[in-house]
């Protein structure tokens, strides 16, 4: 007697197996009824497609600009070989697809888009930008009140919705003219430079920001979670004194604590 | 068997989709209740759990989730629970609705409902585990019949035979889906209206209507169309049998206007009404 738990392991590996004649496929069928015109693989097949299809189509829903870049029938191949060998760990669909941007990168078909991976990191980031928790930012009047003598040990915090991104081309650029409203010039020139990006979400705003290379270098300090005096000390922050107040300006710092010296 | 279901909601609602959320808001429809899908809004913060508080504001909404994985084999996911229970707490839903299925093994998620085999040792997991729930969440669940397009070989009961046992066993309630019932009735060669009737008295809290896709020699739940002629003869004889349970007219691919949906609604709507009417 099949336990339920064999039984249904059974199944999760035809479904995420290839061909219509694999071991997987082959061990599941000996339970599943088959019946008039539909052989017992006939039935695990319908289901297989479904599934497939549904991570595919949720791959897409997240990363529109990469599919209107390739094409939809070679997005939905490609995400066909990423579903089968990648397992959804979470019941929320919206968790699936965190590493695509990293199998882009080492899928051999895409190599001729070298910028593809980056602009589904950005898209990735995007994504859980929007589906962040809410939070009202930094409060100016409590910093105001941190002793001076206690400065030091200022921990400052990102957005929780912020995301840091570089990339060696320019994803920002590439993004924008594939969006549904834009008008204007669709053409990029891949030698205009890379791209130094924060992608977060102020109140309901969603936001890619451009830090240059003093702001970026003190925000991935902070998401570092260095202290304001760790991060004084480094010699490649001269500048803290003008590129802190920007950050804040910006809104892309959210907060702040003070770290207890050991 | 005619009865009257008291129920914190009434009439025929419709699932809510984002496309529809500024609609909604400006025009205010006069539609009942709205029911949203779960997982949708456990992101925490943004803009899906801000509208779903507006809209929850000017309607009762119910939840429906698809990720409670009820059938596996695995632990109960108490994370996912968690979270649930969090939306519940902000939403406050007259109902929170789950699956007659499984859709994760070893914590690997399908996102499809998965069939069981309709076994002794499954119906006392599942009824273990619907009891565990429903302690967390401090409710009766509501329980919904799946499409399924698979039966396995070695089964104990009918899928109608293990709701009956369910509800004994479990004390929960259902959500009978008059379009599964009919796909896989067609799809497994039963008969709906049998099904129909074996549903234990007094427990039908809210009824499901979509529309299917007729593929070459089976149907498929798509919920990408209207409702289909023979569904609503069988949500008529629901009706007449069961009395009127609030409906809800789910779409889900290919998401038309508002309009399309309300349009639906009210033809459900309609039926709860003239069947009031009789009664």
């Amino acid at each position: 007697m099949t336990s339920l738990l064999d039984l249904q392991r059974m199944v999760r590996d035809a479904v995420f197996e290839t061909g219509a004649n694999g071991p997987a496929l082959n061990a599941v069928i000996e339970h599943i009824a088959a019946d008039d015109g539909f052989t017992a693989a006939d039935h695990l097949l319908i289901y297989r497609r479904a599934i497939i299809g549904t991570l595919v189509r949720t791959l897409g829903a997240i990363h529109p600009v990469c599919k209107r870049l390739v094409g939809d029938e070679f997005f939905d191949a490609m995400g066909r070989v990423y579903a089968r060998q990648t397992p959804s760990e979470s019941p929320d669909l919206g968790d699936y697809g965190e590493s695509f941007s990293t199998f882009i990168a080492g899928f051999e078909p895409a190599a001729e888009l070298p910028y593809l991976a980056d602009v589904a990191r950005l898209e990735w980031c995007w994504h859980r930008a929007f589906h962040a928790p809410d939070e009202k930012g930094l409060d100016i009047s409590a910093l105001g009140n941190v002793a001076e003598t206690d400065t030091d040990r200022i921990v400052f915090r990102l957005p929780v919705s912020a995301h840091l991104l570089t990339s060696d081309y320019p994803v920002q650029h590439i993004w924008q003219v594939n969006q549904d409203d834009w008008s204007g010039d669709s053409a990029v020139d891949l030698k205009e430079g890379g791209a130094r990006l924060i992608v977060w979400r102020q109140g309901h705003d969603m936001r890619i920001d451009e830090p240059d290379v003093a702001e970026l270098r003190l925000l991935n300090a902070i998401a570092a979670g260095q202290t304001l005096g760790e991060i004084g000390a480094a010699d490649s922050l001269e500048h803290l004194d003008t590129v802190l107040p920007r950050c804040v300006q910006n809104g892309w710092i959210a907060g702040f604590e003070l770290r207890n010296p050991y | 068997m005619t009865q009257f279901i008291d129920s914190p909601i009434n009439g025929a609602g419709i699932g809510l989709r984002s496309r529809h959320y500024r609609e909604i808001l400006d025009t205010k429809p006069a539609i009942p209740w709205f029911e949203v899908l779960s997982e949708n809004y456990f992101g925490a913060g943004g803009l899906p759990i801000y509208h779903l508080e507006r809209i929850r504001e000017l309607y009762p909404v119910t939840l429906h989730g698809v990720g409670m994985s009820l059938g596996s084999a695995d632990p109960l996911n108490f994370d996912y629970l968690a979270r649930l229970r969090k939306l519940a707490e902000q939403i406050e839903p007259a109902f929170i609705s789950d699956h007659l299925a499984w859709i994760s093994v070893d914590g690997r998620h399908v996102h499809d409902l998965l069939p069981l085999p309709y076994t002794e040792e499954a119906l006392a997991h599942f009824a273990d585990r619907v009891v565990q729930v429903q302690d967390y969440l401090g409710c009766r669940l509501l329980i919904e019949n799946p499409s399924s397009y698979m039966g396995y070989k070695n089964v104990d009961m009918t899928e109608w035979e293990f709701l009956q046992e369910l509800v004994k066993r479990a004390d929960c309630d259902l959500l009978f889906d008059v379009n599964n019932v009919y796909v896989s009735g067609r799809n497994h060669g039963f008969d709906p209206v049998e099904y129909l009737h074996a549903l234990p008295e007094g427990r039908v809290r809210e009824i499901h209507l979509a529309g299917y896709e007729e593929q070459d020699n089976y149907l498929f739940d798509t919920h990408g169309y209207r409702v289909h002629p023979p569904v609503w003869d069988l949500y008529r004889e629901t009706i007449r049998h069961l009395g009127p349970v609030p409906t809800l007219i789910e779409w889900d691919n290919d998401i038309p206007e508002f309009e399309v949906l309300a349009d639906e609604a009210g033809k459900a709507q309609k039926v709860l009404t003239d069947m009031a009417a009789a009664a």
